[in-house]
């Protein structure tokens, strides 16, 4: 550095006195800041999310320029040298952020390969390939059985493997299109050269310029701006852009006005600022890293699928270690054992469940994402669904994200403007008088205009330049009067003073429209109490009166009313100015006025406010009805949060808060009992002192919730609370702040539109139309793909009986096998799949949103009544037709079931030649075979004939199938799909060879239909005797 | 287990978190709860009714499945199978086998082993010879106790309900009187053609009718026995040969006793009471000891089919003298 010195030289005498006479070796300044940003490794976690509940904690801001410079050893007008770019780069590393951690590919993939089901299928693989290389190296002619078996097992998991990975890779492809979020180029000083540069490649301490239109490259302390505004709404939440300047206006950095951040954009003006922190270390940065910190656990739906693999897994390791023990002690070979066991396994998994369970779920996403809910991660689409609490954002996802004016007061009355999106509320009358001046001044005392391009847009869509209340009330009177560039064209603006926060008010002097008129008409608005000040006659019903204390005291109830509505109001008021005075062509001097600002005519008030969207306060409604807790959480005024929360049913109409019973009664709100108000507004501030007790209180005692005023930090702890409480909750938020609430909630939902990259990275779903009233609708998905799943399992569980059956028989009565592996797998690969999707497509049974969100705890997708019902009832009447079919055709061909008892071990005996049946016809191993293959197939298809009930009775758990109907296609299609297939794999020619399917007789399609009608007859009872005696023994112990 | 809201539920809109029990404590309240007296996680009169239930359920279904069976049970004729011949799966296409058959310990092997001198090692095949002929040495035995036996010939066929003799006690050196001539080291190997209801063979009546891969011998023996007898050629004719080369050389002299094959007055099998299978003898009368000899028999129709692996009109065993 000294070396630099010298070629400063005098000319930059600032730079010789800034620059450090010691060489920096940064660490006094740099190593101070890092030790305070990066936390010690170990408790990182911890540490982070603590560090980011407290607020940002830096100084850089408070400190003076120079010693900005000194410890960034950098200088405003040349920069940072190249030297020293290189090695802050070096050191710190690109200013990008870190991805986000991602398990590899390959280890995702070896989940999906080796979790659920399947390992055991796995171990079943195994085993056939270990039999069959026993009987390769024993046997002369090896049957192919087993190593065709082992290879269909591995297929299969393989198979089911790659496709739920396909499944899952496609839904995280999703962020993508999202990924794009670090700013591209920057302009930099380094030694006193302009450079444009990567991003990538700022380092802390350059010297950075920013215009309007660019994206801030990384966090950076202003030095020098013009007019500088920026966006920080993806930061703080804040929708209007901020100024920003040199000057230190805040302690807390994420107030202050000499900050900009990286991210953000710059929406007007021109700055140049240094760069003092990059990359990671950015706010943006550490909010984005400690997001993708967040442990987020297991997925409700994940937790689900889980215990029901446990259950099933055990069943499945019970039947088949006890059986491979029983056939030893029956005095099996031990290679048949393994065979036995093999098989109990093949007959327990049901094989195609978590594909059909993917596949359903990625029906529902596909169905949420028509109605505009993007769901990144499959399983979110069910916890929605389970939700019992909603954290929602007040801007942009309850209301319309855009000022409207709402109210008006004139001729001494308020009158309501339409707020609705489609301008289908109420009409007023717009030929008053009263209404004709208002509509006056707020046309002409006004900057906003439209921005160009937007023909076709309706009114209240179109963009506008200009303050959010300007643009309201440009709208409102272009609504009302038509264009009102015409109008100011044809009242031309001669003079204006801007709105600026002392004065509080803005004036504006125009010719008069009517060529004969001289005078000129002086408009003003502003905050209405300054307005007031200033007025001494009010125009009512067409007529200048006096301003006197009764109508002082109708504009003070008026103000306060409207304030009162959490309304934004300002004040209108006009002159005429006198012509003799002031003739066409006076000089309006706007800095140093020269006319009166006194005296003038009172006229009205207008307010506004970000009116909810239309479809919110049904939705909020139906969340209630759901059991659904809404909460709001926001950055605005408790008035304003608690108007909008009433006005959208979140506090609902009588139930009061603490504060409104204390008015009520006139005692002081210390005095109320806080567990008598069911609705509460709860101040940031008083968030920030009290304890987790005090917010689990004030969760638990509270149904109505208003989070007002807090910051995002404050988000995460009331995120936190909820879930400690034991709920299942969603969160909205666009902010890069609430992307840790975000990532904490059991399913955080990020807005579409106004959602910042972070945010949508953080979540778990995204709202294409940012609307509050889409969640509803994923509430309503989620929870009908839950009972789905239910249904879906039902129907795949039940076939399992069936299929276990047989080789238990097998194995204790000695007959020749009913069902073989290969059947099996037809049924769990084959002809299941599509009926079990199709329960996918199932109209609701009844309201689902006007029950309770299921209890995570106890309302399991897979109890033990689904159980009881699918293994203990339906399975054993489907094990009985298929029972029934094989004795039959056992007997047909010659075999009488008494015949078939003990005859295993010579049935399959290749030596046995000649095995007398029933009738003395002796038969070859050949035929018998081909007899035993036929029982499979006719099992097999019987099995298909019972699942036609099965399919039918599980489409509803309490109704009858007359009140659900069958207009499920889908469904329909599935029972024909079946036994389609069915009847192919039966009758192709060729699979006798392959699947050792065999060609049955039509009749051996009928011994089955019995059964059929009987799981029909007896299920409709048994919801028969649901639905008359509700909560009765039938259904505690049944109603799955 | 109904969805039923708990008290505290109601107020406070939140479903409590149930405490976390250590897994053992959870179990052992699964098997035995004080509180409620519940094993197993049901108490007593909660096992009882479902208990009931499923004794109902499960009783309700097997008498209907039993029903079911019975009804069934009685449109089938006790005689006659439902399905026959090409209908059945059991075909058209009969299988041969041959007796005494290897142990049941051993029961894919097809190797008649005894040593020549052993007594011992030979007693296990004459005994299962002895116990596979007791039925047609004793009429009694059968289930018409042998009352509608006839002394059919070539030119007299059984009536109805009638059954043919099959006078095993004559075949000598192939008696039991004879130990069937194991001790001698040269066994009687039995041949039976599978019994399908229903089937009738498809005679050979002319010589141009022979197929190709009938042994010259078997070819010759036709022409004799038609020149005796034209009635003769109403035969299922057999016969055996070593299977390679070798076995043929090692397989010495072999007498058919007390025909070359099955006469055909004993089909069809209609299932008539006290039926038995026609049965020949094949006498090995001097074959090579101490190697595993590999025997063939074929039987011969027009109508049936020789498939070694599937063992249809051909079996296969080995003779090992030792």
């Amino acid at each position: 550095m000294p070396s630099t010195d010298a070629r400063l030289g005098r000319t930059d005498s600032y730079r010789v006195a800034t620059v450090p006479s010691l060489t920096d070796d940064n660490k006094t300044a740099d190593g101070k800041v890092k030790s305070r940003r990066k936390p010690a490794p170990k408790k990182q976690r911890k540490g982070d999310l603590e560090d980011l509940k407290q607020e940002l904690d830096i100084d850089h801001h408070k400190i003076s320029v120079e010693e900005l410079y000194q410890r960034f050893s950098t200088h405003p007008e040349t920069g940072l040298t190249h030297a020293k770019a290189k090695e802050n780069l070096e050191r710190d590393g690109p200013n990008a952020l870190t991805p986000p951690k991602t398990t590899p590919e390959w280890v995702k993939f070896c989940k999906q390969l080796f979790g659920g089901f399947a390992l055991l299928l796995w171990v079943g693989a195994i085993l056939c390939f270990i039999a069959y290389s026993i009987q390769a190296s024993t046997v002369e002619e090896p049957a192919d059985d087993n190593l065709y078996l082992g290879i269909v097992l591995a297929a299969v998991v393989i198979v089911t493997g790659i496709f739920s990975y396909y499944q899952e890779s496609k839904s995280s492809r999703i962020m993508e299109s999202f990924k794009n979020m670090v700013p591209q180029f920057a302009t930099v000083l380094r030694q006193g050269e302009k450079l444009t540069l990567r991003a990538e490649d700022i380092v802390l301490g350059d010297v950075v310029e920013v215009k309007f239109g660019d994206r801030i490259p990384a966090d950076i302390r202003i030095i020098e701006a013009r007019g500088f505004k920026v966006d920080n709404s993806s930061l703080t939440g804040e929708s209007e852009p901020q100024s920003r300047g040199v000057d230190l206006t805040n302690d807390n950095p994420l107030e202050t006005k000499n900050l900009a951040f990286f991210s953000t954009n710059a929406v007007e003006g021109t700055a140049k600022g240094v760069v003092i922190s990059c990359g990671d270390n950015t706010v943006m940065g550490r909010i984005a890293g400690l997001a993708s910190g967040l442990d987020t656990g297991e997925t409700p739906i994940a937790k689900e699928i889980h215990h029901f693999i446990h259950i099933i897994t055990g069943v499945a390791v019970f039947l088949g270690v006890s059986f491979f023990i029983i056939a030893f002690i029956l005095g099996y070979y031990w290679l048949d054992a393994v065979i036995f066991l093999i098989g109990i396994i093949v007959a327990n998994v049901p094989e195609g469940l978590l594909a059909t369970v993917t596949v359903c779920l990625t029906l529902t996403a596909k169905r949420m994402a028509s109605k505009n809910c993007l769901v990144k991660n499959l399983e979110a689409v069910e916890t929605l669904g389970s939700t019992s609490t909603i954290c929602s954002d007040k801007t942009g996802t309850l209301t319309q994200n855009r000022m409207t004016v709402a109210h008006m007061w004139f001729d001494n009355q308020i009158i309501e403007a339409d707020t609705t999106e489609d301008q289908s509320g109420v009409q007023y009358d717009r030929t008053s008088p009263g209404f004709k001046a208002l509509a006056r001044i707020a046309t002409l005392c006004n900057r906003a205009e439209f921005k160009g391009g937007q023909e076709g847009v309706p009114i209240l869509k179109k963009e506008v330049n200009g303050d959010a209340s300007e643009a309201a009330l440009l709208k409102c009177m272009e609504l009302a009067l038509g264009d009102v560039m015409s109008i100011r064209r044809r009242n031309r603006k001669v003079c204006e003073v801007p709105f600026n926060s002392t004065n509080k008010y803005q004036v504006s002097i125009h010719e008069t429209e009517d060529p004969n008129d001289p005078r000129h008409l002086m408009v003003m608005k502003g905050a209405p109490e300054r307005i007031l000040d200033r007025c001494s006659t009010i125009f009512i019903g067409g007529k200048e009166k006096l301003l006197d204390e009764e109508m002082k005291e109708a504009f003070n109830n008026a103000y306060l009313e409207l304030g009162g509505l959490g309304e934004r109001v300002l004040g209108f008021c006009d002159m005429m100015l006198p012509s003799d005075k002031f003739p066409l062509g006076f000089k309006f001097d706007c800095d140093d006025p020269n006319f009166p600002l006194s005296g003038m005519r009172f006229v009205g008030l207008m307010s506004m406010i970000d009116p909810p969207r239309a479809a919110v306060p049904d939705a909020v409604a139906k969340c209630r009805s759901a059991g659904i807790k809404v909460i709001m959480v926001t950055g605005d005024h408790p008035i304003t949060a608690k108007a909008i929360a009433k006005s959208v049913g979140i506090i609902s109409e009588g139930n009061e808060t603490v504060e409104d019973i204390a008015q009520r009664l006139n005692i002081p709100v210390s005095e109320v009992n806080p567990r008598e108000a069911k609705a509460a507004v709860v101040h940031g501030t008083e968030l920030r002192d009290t304890g987790s007790d005090q917010l689990d209180e004030i969760l638990r005692y509270h149904t109505e919730i208003v989070f007002a005023r807090t910051s995002p930090q404050q988000k995460l702890i009331i995120v936190e609370g909820c879930q400690r409480m034991g709920a299942i909750v969603a969160v909205t938020g666009d902010g890069v702040n609430d992307s840790p609430a975000l990532k904490k909630a059991d399913i955080g939902v990020a807005m579409g539109i106004a959602g910042s990259d972070v945010s949508k990275q953080a979540a778990d779903m995204i709202l294409l139309d940012d609307n509050f009233a889409s969640i509803v609708t994923g509430v309503e998905e989620g929870r009908l793909i839950f009972d789905n799943l239910k249904k879906s399992i039902a129907y795949t569980l039940t076939s399992n009986i069936p299929e276990i059956s047989p080789f238990l028989a097998f194995i204790l009565l000695d007959i020749p096998l009913p069902l073989g592996t290969v059947t099996i797998l037809c049924i769990d690969l084959g002809t299941d799949m599509v009926p079990a999707i199709s329960l996918a497509y199932e109209e609701a049974e009844s309201d689902i949103m006007k029950r309770q969100p299921r209890n995570p705890f106890t309302d399991k997708l897979v109890n033990e009544r689904l159980i009881s019902m699918a293994y203990g009832q339906i399975g054993m009447i489907q094990a009985a037709a298929g029972f029934f079919v094989y004795f039959v055709i056992m007997a047909e061909n010659g075999f009488l079931p008494t015949k078939l008892f003990g005859i295993r071990k010579h049935w399959d005996s290749k030596a046995v030649n000649d095995l007398t049946d029933s009738y003395g016809q002796e038969w070859t191993y050949r035929d018998r075979k081909a007899l035993e293959y036929t029982c499979h197939t006719a099992f097999f298809v019987s099995i298909v004939v019972v699942q036609w009930a099965d399919l039918i009775i599980c489409k509803t758990r309490r109704n009858s199938i007359l009140h659900q109907g069958m207009r499920n296609w889908a469904l329909n299609f599935g029972i024909v799909f079946e036994t389609a297939l069915a009847a192919f794999l039966s009758y192709t020619p060729g699979m006798d060879k392959g699947l050792r399917m065999y060609p049955l007789k039509f009749v051996w399609w009928l011994p089955a239909l019995p059964f059929m009608v009987s799981i029909f007859v007896y299920d409709e009872v048994r919801r028969f005797y649901l639905r008359r005696n509700p909560g009765g023994w039938l259904e505690q112990e049944t109603y799955y | 287990m109904v969805q039923k809201k708990k008290p505290e539920e109601v107020t406070t809109g939140f479903y409590l978190k149930p405490p976390d029990t250590p897994w053992t404590e959870s179990l052992k309240l699964f098997l035995y709860d004080p509180k409620t007296n519940a094993v197993f996680g049901r108490t007593g009169s909660s096992w009882a009714k479902i208990g009931t239930f499923y004794l109902v359920f499960y009783l309700v279904l097997a008498a209907m499945f039993g029903i079911m069976l019975w009804i069934f049970y009685h449109t089938l004729d006790p005689r006659t199978p439902r399905w026959k011949l090409k209908e059945s799966l059991i075909g058209t296409d009969p299988g041969l086998g041959f007796r005494p058959m290897p142990n049941d310990t051993d029961i894919r092997s097809s190797l008649i082993w005894y040593q020549g001198k052993n007594k011992r090692t030979h007693k296990y095949w004459t005994q299962t010879l002895e116990k596979f002929l007791e039925i047609y040495r004793k009429p009694g035995l059968t289930p018409g106790r042998g009352q509608n036996i006839y002394n059919c010939d070539y030119d007299r066929p059984p009536g109805r309900g009638q059954v043919c003799d099959v006078d095993v006690k004559n075949w000598h050196p192939c008696t039991s009187e004879q130990g069937f001539n194991y001790p001698q080291s040269s066994p009687c190997v039995f041949i039976k053609l599978n019994k399908i209801f229903g089937w009738i063979p498809d005679y050979y009546n002319h010589t141009d009718e022979f197929p190709s891969n009938m042994p010259d011998e078997l070819k010759q023996h036709i022409v004799e026995q038609k020149n005796i007898n034209p009635q003769l050629i109403k035969t299922v004719w057999v016969s055996c040969e070593g299977e390679r080369p070798v076995d043929r050389e090692n397989i010495g002299e072999i007498e058919y006793i007390p025909r070359k094959g099955f006469p055909g007055y004993f089909y069809p099998f209609l299932n008539t009471e006290g039926y038995l299978s026609p049965l020949m003898a094949v006498h090995f009368k001097r074959p090579k000891t101490g190697v595993i000899i590999n025997v063939e028999c074929k039987a011969w129709a027009k109508n049936l089919k020789h498939d070694r692996k599937d063992k249809i009109g051909v079996v296969h065993f080995e003779l090992l003298i030792d």
